[in-house]
């Protein structure tokens, strides 16, 4: 069996993405142009949802959700090595896609970027990586915390 | 609902195909010959039509059902397509015999047919677009690469026994004439573990290949089965069902899933214990799947997966026979993903040839659906038939 650990992995910052935002998803992105990250957050329940959806997930009431900035530091809770890409990412394996644990208690599916796969490991603390895309939004991804 | 007032009379499978020469339509139009054949019944009977909706060949066409009906020169009293991805074909089954039951039709055809490899008009509108399309999330395979390295995290994980449960299938496959040709040969467990990797640490032979093929079932009220003198069908006699689980919550573990609930409440209504299943015909698009679901299903405590495996022969002549037509993952994963149903089906009708179970008593037949965020899957179902019941 072929080991992993000495594979260079791609960052992607090569991939064209081109990113539609949605009515209610539109806050997101626009704050993604000054490198913030939002995150909604549900009033009445205290708690935040990710990713943005129409309404919020706990009370079903439109009206409970506002968006909150957080600093986006968080640990990595799972991640994989994409060795066979859709095409806009052919040529461009092996990279990983982590589901990183913000510290504000969601889940964020994203790139793991500027790491070498012998240290990525579940747990591993990271920090937002900001890659710039089209029209001056920015593409949240995730790098380790040095 | 009364489950058991309805009869599966009929079942019918085309050979699983790499990729059809003929079109999604034919293939329909055979399931139906075989079905009326084996049935007795005439087509004029036939007052309801349930269709899988997890076709990507009938993506693009927002009548599939109606359009179909016409190909078919059907006329129908109730005509439906279920859309619950992978469990579609078993809730197909729920559906027509809450129908019959609620006395909206009589006889059901059943039909499960997809040419997705030759004719994929399928187009994703949901959270890929914006979230994980940009970060080239392949999908299934990527979120299966994540659901098993969490799973080792927390549980620890012998790859050794899945590789077990890979051999079982393949085995069976070989033994199952209407698989995949180019799956029927027979594999090592260091094959499995050999095999390359697509999304660690998921390999090539954990996945499911998409392949084409049609089936179909032909149901109806027990009480028109005995009026036509059938004495050979397999009936429902439990079923669960539970989409999105846990979604109201923004975290949850990713390890777990709705079986934990739809499988309970299908045995519980079949008046089954988990020690009296006959045999398992769990959904697989994955190996560890499979794991999943037998922690879920409670055969064994969360995170013991691999020490049940370890314990158990899931041969079809073992223990616990389970995927006895090789499963998705060895027969090619088709017809709407219906193989695991039918060949439950098959086997309670002891049409189960060179790898007939001895104990038909019953059958417990599981879905899984759709993919989503950061969680482990969409739908869940649980589906126990018995013969004659």
């Amino acid at each position: 069996m072929a080991t992993a650990t000495h594979d260079l992995l791609d960052d992607t910052f090569g991939v064209t993405r081109a990113i539609k935002p949605s009515s209610f998803t539109q806050p997101f992105w626009a704050a993604t142009r000054e490198k913030k990250l939002i995150i909604q957050y549900c009033r009445a329940t205290g708690k935040y949802q990710h990713y943005p959806r129409p309404t919020s997930i706990f009370t079903g009431r439109k009206t409970d959700i506002e968006w909150r900035e957080v600093s986006g530091r968080g640990e990595i809770f799972s991640w994989t090595v994409v060795r066979r890409a859709a095409a806009a990412f052919r040529g461009h394996e092996p990279y990983v896609v982590a589901s990183v644990t913000l510290d504000v208690g969601v889940n964020v599916i994203a790139n793991l970027v500027n790491c070498s796969l012998d240290e990525v490991c579940i747990g591993m603390k990271v920090v937002p990586y900001w890659l710039p895309i089209d029209d001056g939004m920015h593409l949240l991804m995730f790098e380790p915390e040095r | 609902m009364s489950l058991r007032d309805s009869a599966i009379v009929a079942f019918a499978e085309t050979k699983v195909m790499e990729k059809s020469d003929r079109d999604v339509w034919e293939l329909d139009a055979e399931v139906l010959d075989a079905l009326l054949e084996r049935s007795g019944f005439e087509k004029a009977e036939i007052d309801g039509l349930v269709m899988a909706g997890f076709g990507l060949t009938a993506a693009g066409e927002s009548f599939w059902a109606q359009v179909t009906a016409d190909q078919l020169g059907l006329e129908l009293d109730y005509c439906d397509q279920v859309h619950i991805g992978g469990c579609s074909a078993t809730g197909s089954v729920a559906r027509a015999a809450a129908a019959i039951d609620a006395g909206l039709c009589t006889t059901v055809l059943l039909l499960f047919a997809d040419t997705g490899v030759a004719e994929n008009n399928r187009g994703d509108r949901s959270f890929r677009r914006e979230w994980t399309d940009p970060y080239g999330v392949f999908g299934p395979p990527d979120a299966f690469g994540l659901l098993t390295r969490r799973y080792e995290h927390q549980y620890g994980l012998d790859y050794e026994m899945l590789g077990k449960l890979a051999v079982t299938q393949r085995a069976h496959a070989v033994l199952n004439e209407n698989a995949c040709e180019k799956l029927r040969r027979p594999i090592t467990i260091d094959d499995y573990l050999n095999s390359r990797m697509i999304a660690d640490p998921i390999r090539l032979l954990d996945c499911v290949m998409r392949c084409d093929a049609a089936s179909g079932l032909l149901m109806t009220s027990r009480r028109r089965a005995r009026e036509k003198g059938i004495d050979k069908f397999v009936t429902p006699i439990g079923y669960g069902e539970r989409t999105n689980f846990q979604g109201g919550e923004n975290f949850v573990d990713v390890t777990r899933s709705g079986h934990e609930v739809c499988g309970k409440r299908a045995l519980a209504q079949a008046g089954l214990a988990l020690k009296d299943v006959a045999s398992f015909h769990p959904y697989d698009d994955f190996i560890i799947a499979i794991m999943l679901q037998l922690e879920a299903f409670g055969f064994c405590g969360r995170g013991q997966g691999v020490q049940f495996i370890r314990e158990m022969n899931f041969a079809f002549d073992g223990d616990l026979p389970l995927n006895t037509g090789g499963g998705q993952i060895s027969a090619g994963q088709a017809a709407c993903c219906s193989h695991n149903l039918i060949e439950a089906v098959r086997q309670l009708m002891g049409e189960g040839g060179a790898r007939q179970v001895r104990n038909t008593a019953n059958a417990l037949v599981s879905g899984i659906g759709w993919i989503n965020y950061s969680r482990n899957w969409g739908t869940s179902s649980a589906l126990v038939l018995a013969p004659n019941a």
